[in-house]
Formats: C-alpha cells, structure tokens, sequence
C-alpha cells in the first residue's frame, strides 16, 4: 500500500559508536517508503557483523516496521536522518 | 469551579482503570505440526491484557502444551489464520485490526517450531519486549520534549519498576513512575504560545527547543484496507499479508486554530492521513475540523476533471489520490469505535498505551485488494 505516490529518498548518516567498524561513506540515500529494516540490513552487511544496535540521534531504536519517511519527517535534523550504531547495547 | 475539575480527573482514572483492566479473551490452539500426543491437547483458554504482548504470555501457555510438545528448542510465534502476529504491537491493537468484527474468544494458533524469520523479528522472549517497550517509550518522549532524557535519566531500578507495572498491569506502580516522566498530559492551551508565532508571517519560525512550538502527540496508526462495498464486518477478507496494513508513524502537531474551541478526533485523523479523508478539491486547508462529516465526500469521489481550466494539477492529483485510496470505514481505539466530534486530547490523554503511544486501528474501504507486489 504505501509503495504510492511519495518516493522521497532520506539521507541517512550513519555514525559509529563505541568500537564498531567505521564506514568508508557514512551517508546514503535510501528511498522512504522502504522499512528502517532496510537500513539494519543495510548496515550489517556494510560492517559484516550480525550483532549491531542501531539508534536514531544517540537516543531510542525505532522498531523495524516504521518506515524511513516517518522517522525522517518526526526525527531528521537539517535533512537528514542519523543513525548511530554499535556492536553492544549503548543507549539503554 | 472545583467540581468539575474533580469530575474531570475521576473520568481520567477510571479511563486509565478500564484501558488497563481490559483484556481479550483468548483460545489458544496448538499448532497441528507441534502436536506430538493423541488425542491433541485441548485448547487453552486466558486473557490477553489490552495493552501486554503475546511473548509475556508464552510461559503460561507453554505449561498447558509442555506434555505434547515435540523435544528440541522452542521459538514460540503466534498466528491468526495464517497471519503471524508481530509481537512488538500491544495485544489489543491487534486484535482491533485483525479481528474486524470482534469474535470472543479470539481463537489464534500458537507454535513452537517454524518461527517466519522473514515476516517477524526474533524475539527472546520478555529482554526483547522490555527492549522493546523502553525505545517506544523513548521515541514517544522524543515526540513530546524534543529528546528522550526523561527515560535515559531514569534510574535502573525505576525503568525495572516501569516495566514491571507494565507487565503485571499495575497502575498506580506505573502512575508513581510514569508522572515523573512529564510526558503529559496534553492541553488545548498548548496552542496558546503556537498562535502567537504563528500570527507574525509564521513560514520560517526557528527551532528554539521548549516553548513556542507546538507541542506533538505521538500516534501509531495501522491502516487496513477493505473492500469497498463492504457492509458487515463479519465479511472482511482476513489479512493475509502484513502488506497489505500501512503502519503510520506521524505525530499530531497541536496547533491553535480560531473559532474552535477543541479539537475534535476527526479534524486530528483529516490531519494526520490526508491520504484516506476526502479533501476539498481546492487543497485550501479545512479550518472548521466540524464542517465536514467523516461521509460528506461525493458517492463517486473525484474522476478527475481535465478540463476544468481552473484546477492545478496538483489539486487533480490530490483528487485522484483519494479516489484511489478509498475512504474511511471504522476507527478503533482500544477497542472502542469513536465518536469523531470527541476531543482529540481527550482520547490521546486517556486512551494511550503505557508507553505514551496512542494506537488507532483505521479502516479504510478501497476499490481492489492490491495485488501483492514483488517477493
């Protein structure tokens, strides 16, 4: 149903913390009515690790259902979405 | 002056009382392929809280099917005719969006082998809806105040208290907690500070943190499609695929509008999916959020007029949107079908799920069952 109108892509900004892997490019454009899903899977694949705890701005982890264009319109600062990750539990 | 205050707050409590008392009541049947002994197990009968989740109950439940259950490592999943349930959304809202017209018990199938990797997320058990449920409740304060450190700043011992109250359903536990959180409640006068910004040329207002902005209300909304022509509820299709529900996040902005006293739940859903309420063709914004009626738009919603000079396309488009998307049939929240002339802040007040997240299940009746795209 909500693959409609708006494709919209989100800039998403990724950024490491505690150890784990950095990325070579920490931004990409993922289109919006995709699931943050995609962006879990996006990462692992990018830093090969199974175990990774993702979080928008250093605070909560949104469930995987929720789609990138509503957590860029409710949780985006200038333009983009940013998106902490980390190999253990960092953000309680 | 006093009473009515007084009459207020008692309809809060006992809101707060009814949402977390209410409970499904549920019959469990083991899965076919788990069943192990003759004759199968019979069905196991309980109540799923409103606002708990299906892995909590898994302990209860496993006990009634220990005997039968084939050896090996559990990984429990529920299902309702052939839909796996998503464990993370709370046990009432999904049975107000999958059970269209409500049965009693609610007979689902719960099965310990086979977890659908590819539709549901793991789940280890209570860790994973405790984890769940604290990043709800961060992203709602995020919502509200702007970051989450009302939650972070809690102390260990009171976010296992939290949690605690949310699992055994303990209000007051979860009163004494919760209000230190100052995640609301909501008022109209809100809108106060809102309009004054508003008033001077409003496009560019900065983004100064605490006052001046309108304050937001966290809301989940599950859009589920219908036929059109449909009359009973008794004969909606089943979901078959979580595709074919639109899972909404976007929060209400209250925002203070003249000549209205309230908002009402109507002028929050037109707000919030524009999408699925008729608009006026013209996309001037609708003020009134009272004018119109939830059946006010036309029989035959919007071909597009090519030929009306006087419309841009954009308005065209919006039109053919709608037309395409169908029109509201039913709003549900806690398993209660609202009034549209309610105060909006009202039900966000007093209807919400412990994790300050309001949860409405919204009908929608559309002219095909879209085909399954790709997979």
């Amino acid at each position: 149903m909500a693959a409609a109108a708006e494709q919209k892509k989100v800039v998403v900004h990724f950024r490491s913390t505690g150890n784990a892997p950095q990325l070579k490019q920490s931004k990409f454009k993922i289109g919006g009515n995709e699931k943050f899903l995609k962006i879990i899977d996006f990462l692992r694949r990018q830093i090969h690790q199974d175990t990774v705890f993702l979080y928008v701005n250093s605070a909560f982890s949104p469930n995987p259902d929720e789609l990138i264009i509503d957590l860029y319109n409710n949780f985006g600062i200038d333009g983009q979405l940013m998106v902490n990750y980390a190999s253990s539990m960092a953000w309680g | 002056m006093a009473a009515p205050r007084d009459d207020e707050a008692e309809w809060s409590a006992e809101a707060a009382r009814r949402v977390w008392g209410g409970a499904v009541p549920l019959q469990v049947h083991l899965h076919d392929a788990d069943v192990t002994t003759l004759p199968p197990p019979p069905p196991f009968l309980t109540l799923g809280p409103r606002i708990g989740y299906f892995p909590l109950l898994v302990p209860i439940i496993k006990a009634h099917f220990s005997s039968t259950l084939p050896p090996g490592i559990d990984t429990v999943w529920f299902e309702y005719k052939g839909l796996p349930l998503k464990w993370y959304i709370p046990i009432g809202v999904l049975y107000d969006l999958l059970c269209a017209d409500p049965e009693r018990p609610w007979n689902i199938t719960v099965h310990f082998r086979g977890y659908p990797s590819e539709i549901l997320t793991p789940c280890d058990g209570e860790d994973s809806v405790k984890w769940s449920y604290m990043n709800s409740l961060k992203e709602a304060a995020f919502i509200i105040t702007g970051n989450s450190k009302n939650v972070m700043n809690m102390s260990q011992a009171d976010q296992g208290a939290l949690w605690q109250s949310v699992m055994k359903g303990n209000l007051d536990g979860y009163m004494n907690i919760s209000t230190r959180l100052k995640l609301g409640p909501f008022e109209e006068d809100c809108l106060v500070r809102t309009s004054s910004v508003e008033g001077q040329q409003g496009s560019d207002e900065p983004e100064s943190p605490g006052s001046g902005k309108p304050c937001r209300v966290p809301v989940r909304l599950y859009v589920r499609s219908v036929q059109e022509d449909l009359y009973d509820l008794e004969d909606a299709v089943p979901v078959g695929d979580w595709e074919n529900i639109s899972y909404i996040n976007r929060p209400f902005e209250v925002r203070k509008e003249e000549g209205r006293s309230y908002i009402t739940l109507k002028h929050a859903l037109k707000t919030l999916l524009p999408e699925f309420f008729s608009l006026k063709a013209s996309g001037t914004p609708d003020d009134s959020g009272h004018a119109q009626t939830l059946d006010s738009s036309p029989d035959v919603p919007g071909t597009p007029r090519r030929y009306q000079k006087a419309e841009s396309a954009s308005s065209r488009q919006q039109e053919a949107d709608v037309a395409n998307k169908g029109k509201v049939k039913l709003v549900r929240v806690q398993g209660i079908e609202l009034d549209m002339d309610i105060p909006f802040l009202w039900v966000a007040n007093n209807l919400k799920n412990p994790e300050c997240y309001l949860h409405i299940c919204v009908y929608v009746g559309t002219r095909k069952q879209q085909p399954k795209q790709g997979r």
